[in-house]
């Protein structure tokens, strides 16, 4: 059986920035593989497994999480050996100064987020936020030693180690989305067991964080009829308004959007209440800036479900989630898969 | 030996007023090697014969504090509310993890998410007062229960070597002075010398105002860690020091017009050894010598320093040739104004 903390402290550990997610891909293959008929890795590097093909006049169900987390890109390396970069996804600049770095390159090179130092920052420069342009990374070298190890393109991500806190919480950086592969992987576990009727298939994404790009090429390939995203949203903290946040630990957000299959919403929270696991609501007006966008315009279009675990500091490199809401985010989706598996003709009452 | 001792020292955590753990391993290295005493402040002042006895007092310094947090308060929803112990840019220490209190509890500074943020917070640094560390407690009573008011905070980082002979590591403001002194009296000396190492130094230089007190030396050197802003795009005469070039030997920073012969001593001695030295070029920070050059009657007093860069940041960044140059001077500089 799959522990979904263990599963996720490995997830968090590889590294997988958006465009570069090799790693990671190699890694959840891997993971997938005892649950699946088939995986298969699409041309732009997003993980697509088949888990079960539908009996006829079953539908076919995608579950999807993204595998990519954020991070920076060297653009250029100058005369002192200093690296210049770019963000690669949303990072939060606030919290880049003085950071640990890795740049991928040749082979892992660490380095420092250069910054002045505050004895000579006066009052006013310590509340600004450098640009990302003001920035450089320090990685000790002079020009011709960076050039050897280092080229424009190589990714960067923040030095960042995984810790167990109070009350069994999770410190771990990508846990956007991880925290939703490790669920989608221990859901596959659930739906194995189960050998519903209705096809089954796992996509982990890539480059959700630059625009749900692995989504629109896999989400055509996939051809399901229902598309479920996993992704991470808001839990809440005192400094974050509280009508655009969910809890931790509190279960996971369903999400209810128009550009979301509000049946499908439904059926989520009848099965929730049903099977006694703790939810919550997620309202959102328009799209939901996750996959669940760009599946449910994929190809011919399929009906779309989103649940979302919540976490604390998303694109930070301490993200912190609570494990139990990974294991329920993965038995209400493992069971919304294996109550279809048993309705005949297609969608079903709920869908 | 040097980067070993530096290694050890680092790793430990010694917020300003929270030295003791530092302190306990600096003793554990002096048993039996000199003659010490803690004085009621928590400074250790040490005392090792030489071959002879020197015309002028000597006093050789380093701090065992290093930059920090302290919990003021807890919220309730478990978050607490922190100070800054010591001259830290609150942008340095968002987004990163800490341990906090005696019993080691793993925390982070978090932040709301930057979807969540307007286009100007995006690009204001979170002061000071607003920031906020989450052990994972549920509330401020299950908080409490872990962690209490006054606990200290240390930034959890290691040390590590990288690049082209550079350490990144928390603390090594000062804990590489502490190492020198050391690494000092592990040798043999040339003349008496007393060594502190001194407490609260990030606080206002208080525990070394008592220390040279105390020892009432003629002649004081200071063992530290400095500013250095050698970074691209910062100008020439900006950049205070530079990394690679030797340690930094100061004529005047914002707490002390230093003694100009041994200002000039000290370069004396790095040329005619092969060591080399640099001037720090800008009037800027401070360190023990503000205090002991006022102790008393008056102190003769020199600051030799090592380059820092990100100092007072969970990654300073210094150069191993700086280090083991500083480790050299500090010595044969403390021989010769042993009788200036």
């Amino acid at each position: 059986m799959i522990d979904v903390t263990q599963t996720l402290l490995t997830l968090s550990a590889c590294t997988g920035v958006a465009g570069a997610e090799q790693p990671v891909a190699q890694l959840v293959s891997g993971m997938l593989a005892p649950c699946a008929q088939s995986v298969f890795i699409d041309p732009l590097g997003s993980v697509l497994a088949t888990l079960c093909e539908p009996q006829s006049g079953y539908p076919t169900i995608l579950l999807d999480a993204h595998m990519d987390e954020i991070g920076m890109i060297v653009t250029y390396i100058d005369d002192n050996g200093f690296l210049k970069v770019g963000s690669c996804g949303g990072v939060d600049r606030r919290l880049l100064l003085a950071q640990r770095v890795t740049v991928h390159g040749k082979e892992p090179v660490f380095g420092v987020v250069a910054a002045h130092s505050p004895h000579l920052s006066t009052g006013e420069e310590r509340k600004k936020v450098p640009e990302m342009d003001d920035l450089l990374i320090d990685i000790g070298c002079s020009r011709e030693r960076a050039m050897e190890l280092v080229r424009p393109g190589d990714r960067v991500t923040i030095e960042s180690q995984a810790f167990s806190m109070q009350n069994g919480r999770v410190c771990a950086k990508a846990s956007d989305d991880r925290a939703g592969v490790a669920a989608v992987l221990r859901a596959a576990e659930l739906i194995k067991e189960a050998a519903p009727a209705c096809g089954v298939k796992a996509l982990l994404s890539v480059q959700e964080e630059t625009g749900e790009r692995g989504a629109k090429a896999a989400g055509f390939t996939a051809d399901c009829d229902i598309a479920l995203a996993v992704d991470v949203s808001f839990a809440l903290t005192s400094d974050a308004p509280e009508h655009k946040c969910g809890k931790l630990g509190e279960g996971p957000m369903i999400g209810i959007a128009p550009t979301l299959t509000k049946s499908i919403s439904d059926e989520f929270i009848r099965l929730a209440k049903e099977l006694k696991i703790p939810y919550q609501i997620e309202v959102m007006a328009g799209e939901t800036s996750t996959n669940a966008d760009a599946l449910g315009v994929a190809g011919k279009g399929a009906k779309t479900g989103l649940l979302s675990i919540p976490l604390r500091y998303m694109h930070t490199p301490v993200e912190v989630t609570q494990p139990q809401d990974i294991e329920h985010t993965a038995r209400l989706l493992a069971e919304f898969v294996i109550r279809m598996g048993k309705q005949k003709e297609g969608c079903t009452h709920a869908v | 030996m040097l980067f070993d001792t530096l290694k050890d020292l680092c790793m430990i955590d010694g917020p300003s007023g929270f030295e003791q753990e530092v302190a306990r391993e600096i003793c554990r290295r002096l048993d039996g090697k000199c003659q010490y005493t803690i004085d009621n402040l928590g400074n250790i002042l040490a005392f090792k014969k030489g071959k002879e006895t020197p015309k002028n007092k000597l006093m050789i310094s380093a701090h065992m504090d290093e930059v920090g947090m302290i919990v003021t308060g807890a919220l309730p929803d478990g978050m607490l509310r922190i100070g800054m112990v010591g001259g830290i840019d609150p942008r340095v220490v968002l987004g990163r993890p800490v341990t906090v209190g005696p019993k080691k509890i793993k925390g982070v500074l978090g932040t709301k998410a930057m979807h969540m943020q307007t286009k100007e917070e995006r690009s204001t640094a979170v002061p000071a007062d607003k920031l906020y560390i989450d052990i994972g407690a549920k509330d401020k009573e299950d908080a409490l229960s872990i962690v209490s008011l006054g606990d200290p905070v240390s930034f959890c980082a290691s040390y590590q070597e990288f690049g082209e002979g550079f350490i990144c590591s928390k603390a090594i403001d000062d804990r590489f002075g502490c190492a020198v002194l050391l690494t000092m009296i592990e040798s043999e000396l040339s003349y008496d010398t007393h060594f502190a190492f001194c407490v609260q130094e990030e606080v206002g230089l208080r525990g070394a105002r008592a220390a040279a007190f105390t020892i009432a030396p003629d002649v004081a050197i200071v063992v530290e860690t400095t500013t250095a802003a050698d970074i691209s795009g910062v100008e020439e005469h900006k950049q205070v020091c530079k990394l690679g070039d030797g340690p930094a030997v100061s004529f005047m920073d914002n707490a002390t017009v230093y003694d100009r012969e041994l200002y000039a001593l000290a370069f004396d001695v790095a040329r005619k050894n092969g060591i080399p030295c640099q001037t720090k070029t800008l009037v800027a920070g401070g360190n023990d010598a503000g205090a002991i050059h006022v102790s008393r009657g008056g102190v003769r007093t020199i600051a030799v320093s090592i380059p820092g860069r990100y100092l007072h940041s969970p990654s300073t960044v210094a150069s191993k040739r700086d280090m083991e140059a500083a480790a050299r001077l500090v010595p044969l500089l403390a021989a010769e104004a042993a009788n200036l």
